[in-house]
């Protein structure tokens, strides 16, 4: 029998440099230097005119602990889970309608959720914004049909913030669900019903176990992002129900005081990674979070 | 076929961006050779017209970035590369901040023969005596707003506004000093208030003012006036007249205990790559015809007396455009304060809007 000659490399560290070598790099440099960037300002001072000395203190973390600052970290993580809690449960029905779908609109649909994403999210918040208004559209639609007699007041509360938050991340909801609910074996679900369960059980036995890690990789890509976002407390909130995004926001403008906002922004990658963590041991997937 | 309507999608949104992205950049129409200015001012204060006007008069490209507090124009200087900015617009006491800190470049009143159009009173600040590093543009005052129609209430005062029963309906600015300010003269304290045990007292009154206030916005806080989300608020002058001519019932008030004042300079930064076409940016500015121009959309409290002499009764005989004399000398402006009581500041501002 002939010999297949295969071309081998003497070592493997050239081969290993030049394919890893370029993104390694990338991430030493977009990555792991501005994060030890942030940690070494978050134990930094600052002088009388709030610039950075580089001299150690803790003061930083220490202020992190005030029941100012306690109570926007609940303020937020409430605020995202009920963000998450109502994306999981608009977006699951959704998702698993237009998966199911064999119908062509099924393209349309999935349309539907992408497009809107391609237009700065800053823009149709502030869409939202006039929409909502005394004299915005729903108002006027809603007196025109003797819903109410004044305009109702919609901007500016809590509850907006949610609507703007959910308005933001539901695609980020949709997509994993999406993906998740199309590889489920159809004739499962036959199975199921052909053993004689019925449609309820069939829900919390085969597809809701099956798809969970759909629901899990949705949960972590909204909560997370939810917890850091601070436009949409500020234009749909009116700026009275600071999220730990507007803390460390603040600290980075009118407070200018960049070491607590460094010290802040370390607490919210912990949170992050706990979370992160807690995922992968509930046996997520890290790659359906697409890292 | 998926691809296909993929591919039809997203050529469709790019032209679209590409189309929407003319707007800011103006370009194309003034040559490069005079080389750049990159302006970095607050927003609502410097209309795109008078900036195409310069452009077509001088050739050079002007770019122009914007800012809604003085705090988040210099926490935006600090973090560009030196040189990033040829000319801001910081109010009095950041202009003695910034002087402080030596990042202003001395002006060549040479260059800047328009200077003799600002009135006497507006030159040689407390802020920067002599006019060594600042020419004066704009200012006014943090006046009480109120839509007539929806209020009941007589509001002569600051005080007013924290009355229990315009719970939910103000607007304010999303400036610390400003609003921390009004509550301090709301106790018949300084606007620059530093005694702690006050500043405690201050911090207490504001749990009154977040009952009332519903929006935070320095950019344009006359469209929630305007569309009807806010009856009454604490806002810029100019922003009161802007919303008079859109709702008659909007009203203007100088308050009793003397107003939250403020007047913003035109200056150059140490760095500047482009000193001299800052400098004939500034004279061109100082032009009453240009100022005039920009007085037109943006009705300030103006430096410039030659240019508000030519505005006529509709500009000088309405309070909001131009606060009467006797509102500007009872005001007070923000003044610089130690790290200490900045920090006291900054905490209650947390507690406001947490």
């Amino acid at each position: 029998m002939k010999k297949i000659s295969k071309h081998e490399f003497k070592s493997n560290t050239m081969p290993a440099i030049v394919t890893v070598g370029p993104v390694a790099l990338l991430l030493l440099l977009l990555v792991l230097a501005p994060l030890i960037f942030v940690t070494v300002m978050s134990f930094c001072q600052t002088d009388e005119f709030y610039n950075v000395v580089y001299r150690f203190t803790s003061v930083n973390y220490s202020k992190l602990f005030s029941p100012d600052y306690i109570k926007i970290y609940g303020q937020s993580l409430l605020i995202a889970f009920i963000t998450t809690l109502i994306c999981v449960l608009i977006g699951y029905p959704f998702s698993y309608v237009i998966a199911r779908t064999k119908s062509k609109k099924r393209q349309l649909f999935y349309m539907l959720v992408i497009i809107p994403f391609w237009t700065n999210s800053l823009i149709r918040i502030y869409g939202w914004r006039t929409f909502l208004g005394s004299s915005g559209w729903l108002n006027k639609l809603l007196m025109s049909m003797g819903v109410a007699v004044e305009p109702i007041e919609l901007l500016y509360k809590t509850g907006t913030t949610v609507l703007g938050m959910v308005y933001c991340f539901i695609p980020f909801m949709v997509l994993p669900l999406y993906t998740a609910i199309e590889k489920l074996d159809a004739s499962l679900l036959e199975a199921s019903s052909d053993l004689g369960a019925r449609p309820v059980k069939t829900l919390f036995e085969v597809i809701l176990p099956l798809t969970s890690s759909g629901i899990f990789s949705g949960c972590i890509m909204v909560f997370i992002p939810c917890l850091g976002y601070f436009f949409v407390s500020n234009i749909l909130g009116g700026g009275n129900t600071d999220m730990i995004g507007n803390l460390i926001e603040r600290q980075f403008k009118s407070a200018n005081n960049w070491p607590l906002g460094a010290a802040l922004s370390i607490i919210l990658i912990v949170v992050t990674l706990i979370l992160v963590k807690i995922y992968q041991k509930l046996g997520g997937d890290m790659d359906s979070l697409g890292v | 076929m998926k691809k296909r309507i993929l591919a039809a999608l997203v050529s469709l949104s790019l032209a679209a961006l590409s189309m929407t992205g003319c707007g800011s950049s103006n370009g194309g129409g003034a040559s490069t050779d005079q080389g750049e200015l990159n302006i970095f001012v607050w927003t609502e204060y410097l209309p795109d017209s008078v900036v195409e006007k310069f452009e077509k008069e001088t050739g050079i490209k002007v770019n122009v970035s914007t800012y809604s507090s003085n705090e988040d124009m210099l926490a935006k200087v600090k973090s560009e590369t030196a040189g990033a900015y040829d000319l801001l617009v910081p109010s009095d006491y950041m202009v003695a901040q910034l002087i402080a800190q030596d990042m202003l470049k001395e002006l060549d009143f040479e260059q800047l023969p328009n200077f003799s159009h600002i009135g006497e009173s507006y030159k040689n600040p407390s802020y920067d005596p002599g006019n060594v590093y600042s020419i004066p543009y704009m200012g006014g005052a943090g006046a009480i707003v109120v839509n007539t129609d929806k209020v009941d209430m007589d509001i002569t005062s600051y005080a007013d506004l924290f009355d229990p029963s315009l719970e939910g309906q103000l607007v304010v600015l999303d400036d610390f000093r400003a609003v921390i300010g009004m509550t301090s003269k709301a106790l018949g304290y300084d606007l620059n208030e530093t005694d702690p045990d006050k500043l405690t007292e201050v911090s207490d009154k504001l749990m009154e003012l977040k009952k009332n206030v519903v929006l935070y916005d320095s950019d344009s806080p006359k469209s929630a006036l305007i569309s009807g989300d806010c009856a009454a608020g604490m806002i810029w002058s100019a922003e009161v007249a802007m919303a008079m001519e859109e709702v008659p019932s909007i009203e203007v008030i100088y308050p009793t205990e003397g107003a939250y004042l403020f007047f913003d300079n035109w200056v150059v930064t140490k760095e500047s790559p482009n000193y001299d076409n800052a400098l004939k940016w500034m004279n061109f500015i100082m032009e009453p015809e240009n100022m005039e121009l920009v007085l037109a959309e943006f009705p300030y409290l103006c430096a410039n007396t030659d240019a508000v002499a030519n505005m006529g009764e509709e500009y000088s005989g309405n309070p909001a455009k131009n606060p009467p004399s006797d509102a500007i000398a009872k005001g007070s402006y923000v003044e610089n304060l130690d790290s200490a009581t900045l920090d006291i500041y900054n905490e209650m501002w947390t507690k406001l809007k947490e």
